[in-house]
């Protein structure tokens, strides 16, 4: 058995990732990742600037974490368009409600 | 292999209709999608689950399953010979295939023969994988060993199963709950595809003394009744060595007592480590066993002092 080393890459709030990453990362297509900025559940670091490209869009790599799970939930449940804004939304509440009652029970 | 039976699992009769299955699958999925279901189990099961649906809800692989016949789950089972016939033409030993396997490769044979030798690139497969490390292997940081065995097409087309063996560096500074990406390394592609990738996430074991929050760490410090009345200056211990806590008087039970810049390193972006905090975490701890002296000393005390920490009662 032949032995790999890597380095990893790290998801979370300070790294981000490309548009063109998060397509091949996430599953869904660049129209899909665009519908979920236009609709505000999902955000790009540099999409207050004026005058970009989609494909000049850049992500916090932790976005990753919700989208994927949203990338299942979408393949294994079927879900429609419209109602992947709206669990995504749902989804990195419940991640974020979560690390919060982490933290609080740790504190305790 | 052993046999599965698609049927059972998913709860319908074999005659099931394309919409009785999938509403079988749908309700089975919402019990135990593993980002749905707190069932522990729920993963294993709902693998099985879609295993099941991915086969029965596509015509072509039903009909290779159904033509397999029926066997009791479970049972030692090898596909017939003639049943290779229908990948494509591609002769099959399934020694090294699992019967999950079997329609996936089912599936590439067709590909294939539909294709015409066009060879589609195929992206691998993305995985995910647990790995629990200390809190001391956190701080410092650690290279891990991941094992893990993942199903791979051979140049044929055939699928076996690979072990694969990666020594990946977990830097310092990551969080409990943290989670990585390996690019490149989940399943292999096939014909140019992709490789998939793997996806990491990192726990800690609990540890004896400390708690973690984020980059902050937490510990219970323990005094007694007059280092807390009087003050003191303690010893506490920290991931980096031990520290002199002053502990000021008055002190109550669960105040919590900054130790500054000694919790866990924040340095993932590797230019300067930072870090959190240590908060301890009074607890006021009466003696188990007193001495005559002690209890003189405290009787003394209660005669003489006017406090009374009930006072919000009245």
């Amino acid at each position: 058995m032949q032995m790999e080393s890597t380095e990893l890459i790290w998801l979370d709030e300070q790294h981000e990732i490309s548009m063109t990453e998060l397509i091949e990362l996430s599953g869904f297509t660049q129209e899909e990742l665009l519908h979920l900025l236009e609709i505000g559940a999902l955000s790009a670091n540099n999409s207050t600037e004026t005058d970009f490209l989609p494909s000049e869009l850049r992500f916090s790599s932790h976005c990753l974490i919700s989208i994927r799970t949203l990338s299942r939930l979408k393949s294994d449940f079927e879900l429609e368009q419209n109602a992947l804004g709206l669990m995504l939304v749902f989804l990195e509440r419940i991640r974020l409600l979560e690390l919060q009652v982490q933290g609080l029970e740790s504190a305790k | 292999m052993k046999f599965k039976d698609y049927y059972e699992v998913l709860g319908v009769a074999r005659s099931a209709t394309i919409d009785e299955i999938k509403k079988a699958y749908r309700k089975l999925a919402h019990q135990y999608h593993p980002d749905v279901s707190k069932d522990p189990a729920g993963e294993a099961k709902f693998k099985e689950v879609g295993e099941a649906y991915a086969t029965l809800k596509d015509a072509e692989k039903r009909a290779a399953y159904d033509e397999l016949g029926r066997h009791p789950a479970g049972e030692e089972f090898k596909p017939p010979p003639n049943w290779a016939g229908n990948q494509g033409g591609q002769e099959y030993s399934f020694d090294e295939t699992d019967f999950a396997d079997l329609f996936a490769g089912f599936t590439k044979g067709r590909q294939n023969s539909q294709q015409q030798g066009r060879n589609r690139p195929i992206p691998g497969q993305d995985y995910e994988l647990a790995t629990n490390i200390t809190l001391e292997d956190a701080y410092a940081g650690i290279t891990v060993d991941l094992n893990f065995i993942v199903p791979e097409h051979d140049q044929q087309g055939q699928i076996k199963r690979v072990p694969h063996n990666i020594k990946a560096r977990i830097p310092m500074g990551v969080t409990n709950g943290q989670k990585m990406l390996l690019r490149g390394k989940g399943g292999k592609g096939f014909h140019g595809g992709p490789d998939g990738n793997l996806y990491l996430n990192i726990s800690f074991s609990p540890h004896k003394l400390f708690r973690v929050v984020d980059h902050d760490l937490f510990i219970d410090l323990p005094l007694t009744p007059w280092e807390a009345a009087l003050g003191a200056t303690v010893e506490v211990p920290t991931l980096a060595g031990a520290v002199h806590l002053k502990v000021p008087a008055r002190t109550s039970g669960g105040q919590k007592l900054r130790i500054s810049k000694r919790g866990m390193p924040k340095n993932n972006l590797a230019d300067k480590t930072e870090h959190g905090d240590l908060f301890a975490v009074t607890q006021i701890v009466s003696p188990t066993t007193l001495s005559e002296k002690e209890r003189e000393l405290l009787q003394a005390l209660a005669i003489s002092s006017t406090f009374n920490p009930r006072t919000h009662f009245n």
